[in-house]
Parts: structure tokens; sequence; C-alpha cells
């Protein structure tokens, strides 16, 4: 949505006359200099001269700066984040804890790893309704939960009217420091039945990932195939709240942390769900973290109306799975295609 | 005379504590309120106007005979340590077995009692992250860890529960009240917010709820009127973050390592400040706690007039210490035998049954 995300003609072309006159007036400078010593030039003259050099060289630096576009955004940033932080106990959080105004100031970051890094390709984004509940469902993988921030950025980048999805995640981390904060700060909430029932009923769009740890636990040789998809909660919860479900498939987050092997004793001394072991983690340590530059493609398809089957039928375990299975199988379809739209994995 | 006025006679335990004596105060300016009683073990500490105060301790049987002597038909049951400042144990005698005494006078064929608020605490749900984002009125229990706080919600509204069973005909209303913090109030939270420099947990910034005093009386002072039957929860709307609490406090949110609230910085808080850290404060500044209040909403037709913020706010004013409503009763009957007796002397018709 900025400008600066997608460099416009007009920018390229200033940055390519600053870049032009900040060479000519180094150029310039070099000859003066030059030629102070060799003694050959009014001294008087150099001196008068050098300061107004030496300050429009300065400008024309930050000129520069500024008008490259990922310096710019990013000294932007900076400012911003600072502002943000001295709101102190003027800001707005719901009664989740979801900081919106900070979530935003995060979007460029993401917008970044959207275009940038994953080269995230979306399809289907009219799917989405621009308003009123729903129920995103999606398949789930990658250790880190990468793929709900890239769904929610996909929302971000490609819908006529933006709107934040809400995730639910893994209970595990709500009690972890400064994880569990972020990610009530940026929207997100406990996967609890009850949960899903306030977020529906306040309209909110709620992002679920039924496979749960299992999904993103996997290892790399079963990557794309999806798990069980729990015991149907999600559609009771649809079923019963009158939301649509929108599935979701996800290509790209497999790759991101190829997962080689589980240490299942690491993962009962750190209290994890599973401890994974990739290429990089944990033997390069934090930077062992930084997800792999995979190529991402995101699909959502059709909503399945569940908003208009009659609330008692959540309570029938026979539609709850019929409609489970069926949306299983259409992100496990959705997956299979984007894996065949896809060139490669990487680069 | 007294039990003759025509209209509503509530007793109220705990009316010493500043809870129980602001709803005694609120309660006798209605005109469809006629005698108010009061009993506390301890002497009142603010003026409570025309109600008559009897020194009487809930953890013993006497309650009875003072319930159908006076005719009461509603109780009103205040004495319930919802903050850890005393001892464990104290504080037991006074929830557990002060309460099933209450209750069980409230009890039996001959007890005049038509309706029983009983003033719990949210604590009652512990301190859980990897549960529900709101507490809602059946999530009591559970698997969650527990203080002894807790036990002691959890062990008194059983007994509330038993008694509702048992005793049909009357309605018991339990209302489960978020930490009071106010001017007056004094707990463990209390005097942590008003620290100016707060140590907080590094890493964690809680959701908060708390609940002001004038909205906890109020509370219970439309419980007494609409003899509501269930277990509400009672907080103030809206959300704050732990630091954003302290903040409008007047204080100073200082991050320290959450391993470091070991047992030597309890201690030191303790000592140099005066804050015990209870299990409960440490769970509520690490975790959190937040509660859903739509069943009082919809069962009640009211929300607490104060919210967090302006709860905040107003606890950071400077405290002025007026009490209001004329000096402390000078008069107190010592026993409540004694009390008794003195009424019968002076002509009262007793009702003995």
């Amino acid at each position: 949505m900025s400008p600066r995300s997608r460099r416009t003609d007009a920018e390229e072309e200033l940055r390519h006359e600053l870049g032009l006159l900040y060479s000519q007036v180094a150029l310039e400078l070099r000859s003066r200099s030059a030629a102070d010593s060799n003694g050959g030039g009014d001294h008087s003259d150099g001196a008068l001269l050098r300061p107004d050099f030496g300050r429009a060289a300065a400008d024309l630096t930050a000129l520069a700066l500024r008008g490259s576009p990922i310096l710019g955004s990013l000294l932007d940033f900076f400012a911003h984040q600072r502002a943000l932080a001295t709101r102190g106990p003027d800001a707005e959080l719901d009664e989740f804890g979801f900081d919106r105004e900070w979530t935003e100031s995060l979007l460029p970051l993401f917008r970044w790893a959207y275009t940038s890094y994953w080269h995230v390709q979306t399809s289907g984004v009219e799917h989405v309704p621009a308003e009123g509940r729903a129920l995103l469902v999606s398949n789930h993988a990658g250790v880190l939960p990468w793929d709900g921030a890239m769904i929610k950025t996909a929302i971000f980048a490609e819908h006529p009217r933006p709107r934040h999805a809400r995730a639910l995640v893994a209970n595990f981390f709500f009690g972890t420091p400064y994880l569990g904060r972020l990610l009530r700060r940026t929207g997100q909430t406990v996967g609890h039945p009850d949960d899903i029932r306030r977020l529906l009923e306040q309209d909110e769009l709620v992002l679920v990932f039924p496979e749960g740890v299992k999904g993103t636990g996997k290892p790399f040789t079963e990557r794309y195939r999806l798990r069980r998809f729990g015991r149907g909660g999600f559609v009771q919860s649809a079923i019963r709240h009158r939301a649509p479900i929108i599935p979701v498939s996800v290509v790209g987050s497999e790759e991101i942390y190829p997962m080689l092997g589980d240490s299942s004793l690491l993962a009962r001394l750190t209290g994890m769900p599973y401890f994974p072991i990739t290429p990089t983690f944990p033997w390069l340590g934090p930077l062992g973290l930084l997800p792999l530059p995979s190529n991402w493609s995101i699909r959502f398809h059709p909503a399945v109306r569940t908003d208009e089957l009659d609330p008692e039928l959540a309570d029938d375990q026979n539609v709850v799975m019929e409609v489970a299975d069926r949306v299983r199988e259409t992100i496990q379809h959705g997956v299979w295609d984007g894996l065949r739209e896809r060139r490669r994995a990487f680069l | 005379m007294a039990p003759t006025s025509s209209g509503l006679r509530v007793l109220i335990t705990g009316v010493s504590d500043r809870l129980g004596a602001d709803l005694a105060r609120s309660l006798q300016d209605d005109p469809a309120v006629g005698d108010i009683y009061g009993i506390d073990v301890r002497d009142p500490r603010r003026p409570l106007g025309r109600t008559e105060f009897v020194h009487a301790d809930t953890r013993h049987s006497v309650i009875a005979k003072l319930v159908r002597e006076l005719r009461i038909q509603v109780v009103v049951h205040c004495a319930v340590v919802t903050h850890q400042l005393e001892s464990v144990r104290a504080m037991h005698e006074t929830n557990v077995i002060g309460t099933m005494n209450v209750l069980a006078a409230c009890a039996g064929e001959t007890s005049p009692v038509e309706h029983v608020v009983v003033k719990s605490s949210t604590a009652i749900y512990g301190v859980d992250p990897t549960g529900p984002s709101f507490m809602t009125e059946a999530m009591a229990g559970g698997r969650r860890r527990r203080g002894p706080l807790q036990v002691d919600m959890l062990e008194m509204e059983q007994l509330a529960q038993d008694f509702a069973l048992r005793n049909p005909a009357i309605s018991v209303t339990v209302l489960r009240f978020a930490d009071v913090v106010d001017k007056h109030s004094d707990s463990p939270l209390a005097r942590y917010l008003s620290l100016p420099v707060v140590p907080t947990a590094l890493g964690f910034d809680p959701r908060v709820q708390f609940l002001h005093g004038a909205d906890a009386v109020e509370a219970m002072r439309r419980a007494v009127f609409g003899r509501q039957r269930g277990v509400f929860n009672v907080a103030a709307p809206g959300i704050l973050a732990l630091s954003q609490a302290i903040r409008l406090a007047g204080g100073r949110p200082v991050p320290m390592l959450s391993g470091l609230f070991g047992p030597l910085q309890r201690l030191a808080l303790t000592a140099i400040v005066g804050v015990p850290l209870t299990p409960r404060l440490l769970s509520l500044i690490t975790h959190g706690q937040a509660v859903d209040c739509s069943l009082l909403l919809h069962e009640f037709g009211w929300q607490p007039a104060y919210d967090n913020r302006t709860v905040m706010a107003e606890f950071a004013e400077p405290a002025e210490d007026v009490i209001e409503g004329g000096e402390v009763q000078p008069v107190q009957e010592r026993q409540l035998e004694s009390y008794l007796l003195r009424r019968r002397l002076r002509g009262h018709q007793v009702h003995t049954l």
C-alpha cells in the first residue's frame, strides 16, 4: 500500500539525479583539494569555498539517503516506533491485548518479507469477506508461525478493504516471556472455544490452524501432507456462531525450517511441544531461527457456507466431521495445485 | 421496635471492613430497607449511621440466634478476606469456617432468611496464561496452580453452592469481585501499585482488571434487591496492560528477570516497602487475568461505572482521608448475648422460634 514498497518511476529518476549530483560534488571536492595541495590556487578562496562544499555534501548525502526507498523507510520506521513507544498508558488495547496501531506499524517489515523475501503469490483474496465474521482455516507448517503472519499480510497487501485476521495460537506460547506478549499485542489469542466465540461475536476475522503443533512439528519428509484436523472443533464453532469457513492453502512454509528430526528429550527439558532439529537449528543458535527464503503461494478458497447451517447442527458430530473433512480436502488440493504451479522451492 | 418496622431487615457480616460499612451506609438511605444490622469481630472504623453494630465472630455459631431473633431477611456476607495480608491460617478460618457458620445460621426450617449475598473473588479462577482469555463463571477450579486464596475461594463457594442446593427457598447470589483497588483499599496489589518504582516481570506485560470499591458496593446493593440467583463476575470494563496500569497509577515499571522474584526478593519487598508478594500477586503481575462480565450485564442490567482507566487514574490521586457521615458510633455492644438481652430489657419484641 505504501508507495515506498513499489518504487515509482519518479522516485527512481530522482535517485538517479541525486546520485549524479553527488558524484559531481565529490569530483569537484577532490579537484579542489588537489589544487590546494599543489599550492596553485588562492588560499582564501579555497577556505571560503570549502565549508560550503562540505555542507552541500552533507545535505546531499541526507537527501540521497532519504531518496533511497529502503533507507528512507527504515528511518521512517524507527521514527514511528519511537513515537509509538512513548504512548505509554494512552495506547489503546482491545480486550485481548491487541495493539492495532503498533501492529500496523510493523506491516512494512512483513510486507517486505511478503514481496521480497518469500515472493508470495496470492490468489482468491476476494473470498475473504470485507466485513462480518468469518473463519479462515489453513494448513500449518514451519515450526514458527510465519504462515500466519503471511496470511495476515496477504490480506493487508491484496484485499481492497484490508482487515486484521486474529489467529489462534497454541496455548503453550502464551506462558512464555516476550513471545506471549508479542503474540497478544499483534492480535493473537489462545486457541480456546470461548476465545473463538468472543472474536466471532465481535464480527472479527479469525484464523485457525486445525493441525496445530502436529502440523508445525512434522518432519521434512512428510511436507505438504496435511495432518488430522483435530476433532473438528473449529467447525463446531463456525456452525454454532454462524460464521462461514474460508479454506486457505499455503505453499512454501514447509521449506523455511526443514525439520530433520525432533528431540523429545530436549522438548521435555524445555517444556516445548516439540524441539526441532533443522540444518541450522540449534547449531547456529539464534541465527538458526532465520527462516529460509523459499517461494510461497497463498490461495484463498470460496467459502464453505457453515453460516447457513442450523446452529444446532454444531452438536451433530457426523455433520461436523463431514464439513471438517471437506475443508481439509479443499486445502490439501489447493496445496497440491500450488506445488504444481510453483517452479522451484528456492530462488 | 426493631423487627417491627416494615422495611427489609438486612444483616451485614464484616461490617467493619470498608466494603461492608459502605454497603450499610448506602442501604440505610433506601426507604425500602428497614433495620440494618452489622456484625464484625473488630470495631467499625467508619461511621455506620443507623446501622446497629454488634460484636460477633462469624467463626462461632452464635449467628443463628441473631438471625432468628432479629428476623433477618437478607444476609450479606462480606466477612470474606479476598486478599492475603494476614496469615494463611487466619484467612482460611474467616473464609471457610466463617462462611460455613453464616450459611448454617441461615439454613433450617425456622430461618427467616430469604436471600443471601456472598462476596467472593476472581482469585477463584487462579491464573493460567494458557487458558481462555476470559474466565466465565463456569470455569472455576480446573487444572490451574492453586494459591491459598484460590483454595479458600473454591471451598467457600462450594459451601455456598451446597447451601443453595439444600435450601431452594433461599436465593443465593455469589459475587466474584476483581481485585478492588482504590484510594481506600489496602491489599498486596494496592500496595504494589502505589510504589513509585514498580518491579515487573521481564518479558511479560499481562492484561489486568480491577474494580472500584464503589462499584463493588453497588453490585452488592443491587443483589440485595434484585435477588439474582447464581454466580456473577464483577470487574471494571475495559482492559489495561500492567505497565499501563502502573503508569496511570503514577509509578514507573522496572522489568526484572522473573526468576528474581524468588524468596529473597519477596522478603526484601516485604521488608522494605511492605508489599507481600503473595502467590496471587505474583501470578497476576506475570500472567494477569481477565474475566467475562456479560452474565452480570445480562442479569443485573448493570455494569461497573468505573472502567479500569478511571479506577487507576483515581488511584493515582492523593488520598484525602475524609470520612463522610458523621463520627464513629460511640456505643458498641461488646457481646452478642448482652446485646440481645439489652434489647429484651428495652422492651423490644423478641421473636423466639
